[in-house]
């Protein structure tokens, strides 16, 4: 049986203003084992955002648990969660969150300096990964002299920059044409076999979650499994009468 | 048809109005709601404004209401501000009609000059009086004085000269009487002589001439005058310096009320003073002024009110002769002037004040981008949205108005408790509100100037926020404006320059040098002072540019200082903002003018110290106003434990040529060794030789640097010195040295107010002449001590010696005109101060509201480092370092620039810091307190933002992002 690498359980959030409170989980419990590729599907406002940033350490659940490799981060500090952030997982936004003032080479290498890592290496190595991105002949374009797709490959490139366990992926095809997106995507997964990652990502297109191992669909605060989708036959408006929450025996 | 057509024009005018009515209400509405949200941002503003303008308004509410205000203290200080001489006494009465009938005059008394006599009654009327010292009777002698005849009211006037034991009266039945008489007195009448004692004495009515033996007691005609049981109601001390008594009978004058009595005017009849003027008692008059009228326009036309007023007299009464106080009034209006100029020093801060508003209401204006766009994007058009913005800071300009105007009254009003407080019991609130005096046109042209520059400025960045729509308009590429916009610059720095040159020459050409500085150099002074305060910004813009794009290009210095966080801060820097370019503009502007005003603050306390060292002369001076034995009190001061050497001065008073000259007799080796020499005190020679020439040459001269220049004298030309008081008539002497200017004396020629000065010039001779001619007394000693003493004890020691004795005087002169003005407006090293904490507060706060920008501007920036694994102290330090590399930056470029300046600034600036230069200016540039300011500004800056850092990086990182999506 192959290894747990992350475990939720019972998972709740609740989003608090002045105005109002705002559940978006309501108990969501999954698990992902090493080297997996989990697509986290549902509609825009069902919490798959918030379950990324929340296994990605960005925030802090207000019930619940997160256990990465056998350590429960929802009880760590901030300064814990820094560590987690820079050395065990890689981010990678849909916005891609370029900083507008550092070229690609330099925002590859952002990561691997707030790590300490000496300048010459992390300039090494940053070329290196954006040659794998199929970037070698931009490194010192700066964001508004790329194109969409390729900002998407820098931040990938960036995600991946210190060697992270696990890969969060929030929409990564989200504001890229159907082309592109599966071009990142494919990338993406090429680099996840290559270095031995699991990766966890979030999209509402189901022909980007057909390319995952493993699809979980979250619905209203909570997740439902699903091996298969079927992107031509998949139907959001009526697949909670079709699928059964997880566990529950047919 | 439609609806409109239908409409008659008055419904279409109807229509149109309330269209506009309402919605330039909804404007209004939209405009205040938008100062409500941005209430700190607006605040800052309008403090900016609100400073800058209350103090430009309320240094001219102060120049107004202080003119006023000093002109009457001081003319109220002066005992009488002409005296009027005559050949003809009969036509004094005219005279006196004449006068009292004058718009400027305020009061005029007679004055005779006579003697009085005591213990005279049991005397024959053979008695031989004269000479005093070999009269008849030694035992029981007769007491001979002068007697100063003078209206009762007068002794008002009068009495500011004098220190007075009792009172100060001189009503019908009282006498006031010297010092040096009263112990006279004592010894005359073998007991204690204190105000209230009773005694006899007899006014005489004629001057005998002991020259055909007029020395008998007869020849005084008294039996008309003889007052009985008269009561002393005072003994005085004479202490005056300036005025018209001491020009007339004090120690410039006759010297008659030193030793003297004085007498009621009132106890004599119009027969004795007809006596009076047939025995040749002639009467003068004294004229006090009303210093309302006399200040009639503004202080610097009272030297001319009164010389009309002298020349109306004497054109009116052609055998009259007029001597007036032009010259101290001159002195107090230019010290007045000078003062008041000095305040140019603060403009600086006051630009920096402006400066940093301008700037603050920039940043707000960039951080509203996104507000722009949803105008736009709801269809505002760009004039709407400019109506709306300027709307905006025009109220804050209005609002920032109004307050100056109000607060600016209070502030002026307090420009004395910032001058020094001392004469606070001399100046009340309700004194400022009598004379206050509001100029409408300084105020309209400050408010133009303020407003003006802030509004205009305003405008331009709003107008250049709408981009497109100027580029439309003004169909020019962004290439374009820049280069307009750098040719536009370079154009007004050259203007500025080319100004700035002018106006040295200008003043190059009006400045004296070797004077002291008048009207018109103080004037040039300040004109060039602004100028240059100009030309400096220029520079630091300039340089700024410069700082950057070098900070832009040096990576390794960062990674060598910051390490790893260098990699961040530098790449922060290499963006081409206008915010980081300003923040070091800004920064090295406040710097350079932080320590050009402390470094001429440090050279200016420098120069005072050691002017008053050199005035002082040695390490003990001793000053009397009534001349003394020199030998005997030499003697006496070298048998106190501590000195090591004294030097007295002989001195009496002579001519050179036309000019009337003291003549100061010294030991001359003594004087090199006691007094404190400094290197330009003697032209073209050292002070050791020109002594020692003196000393070698018994008949040497050392005479002024401007007779010499004058007359074209030079060192081995022999001179004639005439009039001595006493002696031969004239003496001729050899040319041994050229001086300029000596310790304890003051300048060799002209005005030295600080100084107590007989004469306008002075010499130098060996002593043994003046002995030689029976010279025994002086005013001035200088004493030299040993080291490690008590020098408190032996000054106790001295003074125990003598009441007539002053001892090392805090103030050689305490009627020094500059003492009085400072009580009122503050000393230039005061302004300077202010000046210095004004631009130290308004660096660190545009420190702060920079760096709260940058954070503003970075917040998503930080969450995304954040995301990426960073930690919260690193992000801070990172904030931290990137300021500190301004900072340090501009410290590095800013002091350098700053001292330039101040070393600069010392060709022109000298009129607005000193009365004359006297001691050569040294460029003292006070790098202590310059160290303790820069570490001060950075500990304050540090104090001030770290807690803002932490307040703005201390975020949710998920709620950043989102709030930016």
């Amino acid at each position: 049986m192959a290894d747990v690498f992350i475990s939720v359980n019972n998972l709740k959030h609740t989003f608090t203003s002045k105005v109002e409170n705002l559940t978006v989980l309501r108990g969501v419990s999954f698990q992902i084992e090493k080297g997996e590729i989990v697509c986290l599907l549902g509609r825009s406002g069902s919490g798959k955002t918030t379950t990324l940033n929340l296994l990605a350490g960005l925030d802090k659940p207000t019930g619940g648990e997160i256990i990465v490799n056998g350590k429960n981060i929802t009880q760590w500090s901030t300064e814990k969660l820094h560590a987690f952030r820079l050395k065990t997982t890689g981010v990678i936004f849909q916005e891609f969150y370029l900083l507008e003032h550092l070229t690609a080479i330099e925002s590859v290498m952002t990561p691997m300096i707030l790590a300490d890592d000496k300048e010459e290496l992390a300039k090494e190595r940053a070329l290196e990964l954006l040659k794998a991105v199929g970037l070698g002949d931009k490194t010192m374009n700066y964001p508004d002299e790329l194109s969409t797709g390729q900002k998407q490959r820098v931040s990938v490139a960036r995600a991946i920059a210190n060697n992270p366990s696990f890969i969060i992926a929030d929409e990564p095809t989200g504001t890229l044409d159907s082309k592109t997106g599966d071009g990142i995507m494919k990338l993406l997964l090429r680099l996840i076999k290559k270095y031995d990652m699991t990766m966890l990502y979030t999209t509402h297109d189901p022909y980007v979650a057909k390319l995952a191992n493993r699809v979980l669909i979250l619905h209203q605060g909570k997740v439902f499994e699903e091996k298969e989708v079927d992107p031509i036959s998949f139907d959001y408006d009526n697949f909670e009468q079709l699928y059964r929450p997880k566990g529950d025996k047919a | 048809m439609n609806e409109i057509d239908k409409l008659t024009d008055t419904e279409i005018k109807s229509n149109f109005y309330s269209k506009f009515l309402y919605s330039t209400l909804f404007n209004l509405r939209l405009i205040l709601k938008n100062l409500k949200h941005r209430k700190k941002s607006a605040i800052i503003i309008a403090l900016g404004l609100i400073f800058s303008l209350t103090i430009l308004f309320s240094s001219s509410i102060w120049v107004h209401t202080s003119q006023k205000i000093i002109a009457d203290d001081y003319i109220e200080t002066l005992d009488y501000e002409m005296y009027i001489n005559t050949f003809l006494p009969n036509a004094m009465n005219e005279v006196y009609d004449y006068l009292s009938d004058d718009s400027v005059v305020r009061q005029v008394d007679w004055q005779y000059v006579t003697y009085a006599l005591f213990n005279f009654e049991n005397k024959e009327q053979n008695y031989t009086v004269f000479p005093e010292s070999e009269q008849d009777d030694l035992e029981d002698p007769i007491s001979l004085t002068n007697a100063i005849i003078v209206p009762t009211r007068a002794i008002e006037r009068i009495k500011l000269n004098l220190e007075i034991e009792g009172n100060a009266s001189l009503n019908s039945g009282e006498i006031m009487v010297s010092y040096s008489e009263a112990k006279e007195l004592e010894k005359t009448y073998k007991k204690t002589i204190t105000p209230g004692e009773i005694i006899t004495v007899a006014i005489t009515r004629r001057i005998p001439n002991t020259d055909i033996g007029e020395d008998e007691l007869r020849f005084f005609d008294i039996d008309e005058t003889t007052y009985y049981n008269y009561t002393i109601s005072g003994i005085f001390k004479y202490t005056g310096t300036d005025g018209i008594i001491d020009k007339l009978i004090g120690a410039k004058g006759a010297g008659n009320i030193v030793d003297s009595v004085l007498f009621p005017m009132e106890d004599l009849t119009y027969e004795d003073l007809y006596i009076f003027e047939t025995n040749g008692l002639l009467p003068k008059l004294l004229v006090k002024t009303d210093a309302e009228k006399l200040r009639t326009g503004n202080i610097e036309t009272m030297p001319d009110n009164l010389l009309a007023l002298k020349e109306r007299i004497e054109i009116n009464y052609y055998h009259t002769f007029c001597r007036i106080l032009k010259h101290e009034i001159e002195t107090m209006a230019n010290e007045y002037k000078r003062t008041f100029s000095s305040a140019a020093l603060f403009i600086p801060a006051i630009a920096a004040a402006l400066i940093l508003t301008v700037l603050a209401t920039q940043m707000t204006i960039k951080r509203r981008g996104k507000e722009i766009a949803l105008l736009r994007s709801r269809g505002a058009s760009s004039v709407q949205i400019i109506g709306i913005f300027f709307s905006e800071y025009s109220i804050i300009g209005i609002f920032s108005l109004l307050v100056s105007f109000g607060l600016s009254i209070i502030t002026a009003a307090a420009f004395p408790l910032i001058a020094g407080g001392k004469s606070i019991t001399a100046y009340n609130l309700s004194r400022f509100m009598q004379y206050l005096d509001i100029s409408a046109y300084e105020i309209e042209i400050f408010s133009i100037i303020v407003l003006g520059i802030y509004l205009g400025v305003t405008f331009v960045n709003i107008v250049s926020f709408v981009k497109k729509d100027v580029q439309e308009v003004l169909l020019i590429t962004r290439k374009g404006q820049r280069i307009l916009s750098l040719g536009v610059n370079i154009a007004v720095f050259v203007l500025v320059f080319v100004g700035f040159i002018l106006l040295l020459i200008e003043f190059r050409n009006v400045f004296d040098p070797f004077d002291t500085y008048g009207f018109d150099s103080i004037e040039r002074s300040s004109m060039v002072l602004l100028a240059f305060m100009g030309v400096i910004f220029f520079i630091c813009y300039y340089i700024s540019m410069g700082i950057v794009l070098l900070l832009q290009k040096t990576p390794k210095v960062y990674r060598l200082i910051f390490k790893n966080r260098g990699f961040f801060i530098y790449h922060n820097i290499k963006r081409k903002t206008k915010t980081l370019t300003e923040l070091t503009f800004f920064l090295i502007l406040i710097i350079s003018l932080l320590t050009f005003l402390i470094s001429i603050r440090s050279i200016t306390e420098t120069n005072i110290e050691l002017e008053n060292n050199y005035r002082n002369g040695s390490d003990i001076r001793v000053q009397t106003t009534v001349p003394i034995n020199i030998s005997e009190y030499n003697e006496r001061f070298s048998k106190i434990e501590g000195i090591e050497d004294t030097l007295g001065f002989y001195s009496l008073r002579a001519t050179i040529g036309t000019q009337d000259v003291e003549v100061f007799g010294v030991d001359p080796l003594k004087y090199l060794s006691v007094g404190n020499w400094i290197e330009h005190s003697f032209q073209n020679t050292t002070v050791e030789e020109a002594l020692t020439a003196l000393e070698e040459t018994l008949d040497g001269l050392i005479i002024s640097d401007y007779t010499a220049n004058r007359l074209r004298l030079s060192i081995g030309r022999h001179m004639f010195i005439t009039d001595f008081k006493g002696g031969p008539f004239s003496l001729p002497l050899l040319i041994t040295g050229i001086i300029s200017s000596a310790p304890g004396l003051g300048v060799a020629h002209g005005n030295d107010p600080k100084m107590v000065k007989s004469a306008d010039e002075y010499v130098l001779v060996n002593q043994e002449i003046l002995q030689s001619i029976g010279v025994e007394n002086g005013s001035l000693f200088l004493l030299s001590v040993g080291k490690n003493v008590d020098i408190d004890q032996i000054i106790e020691q001295i003074q125990s010696i003598s009441p007539l004795l002053i001892v090392n005087p805090e103030k050689i002169n305490p009627n020094y005109i500059g003492y009085f003005i400072t009580k009122y407006i503050p000393h230039v090293s005061v302004t300077l101060m202010l000046g210095i904490i004004v631009l130290s507060f308004v660096a660190i706060v545009y420190i702060m509201i920079s760096t709260d920008f940058i954070l503003n501007q970075r917040r998503k920036e930080y969450a995304v480092l954040l995301a990426l694994g960073g930690k919260q102290t690193k992000i801070r330090g990172l904030v931290i370092g990137e300021i500190l590399v301004f900072v340090v930056s501009a410290i590095l470029i800013g002091v350098p620039v700053g001292l330039l300046t101040a070393l600069s600034s010392l060709s022109f600036i000298k009129p607005l810091l000193i009365p004359r230069e006297i001691v050569p200016i040294v460029f003292e540039p006070g790098i202590l307190m310059l160290l303790v300011a820069i570490f001060s500004l950075i500990l304050a800056s540090l104090i001030t933002i770290i807690p803002l850092i932490r307040k703005q990086t201390k975020f949710e990182i998920v709620h950043e992002l989102r709030i930016t999506e």
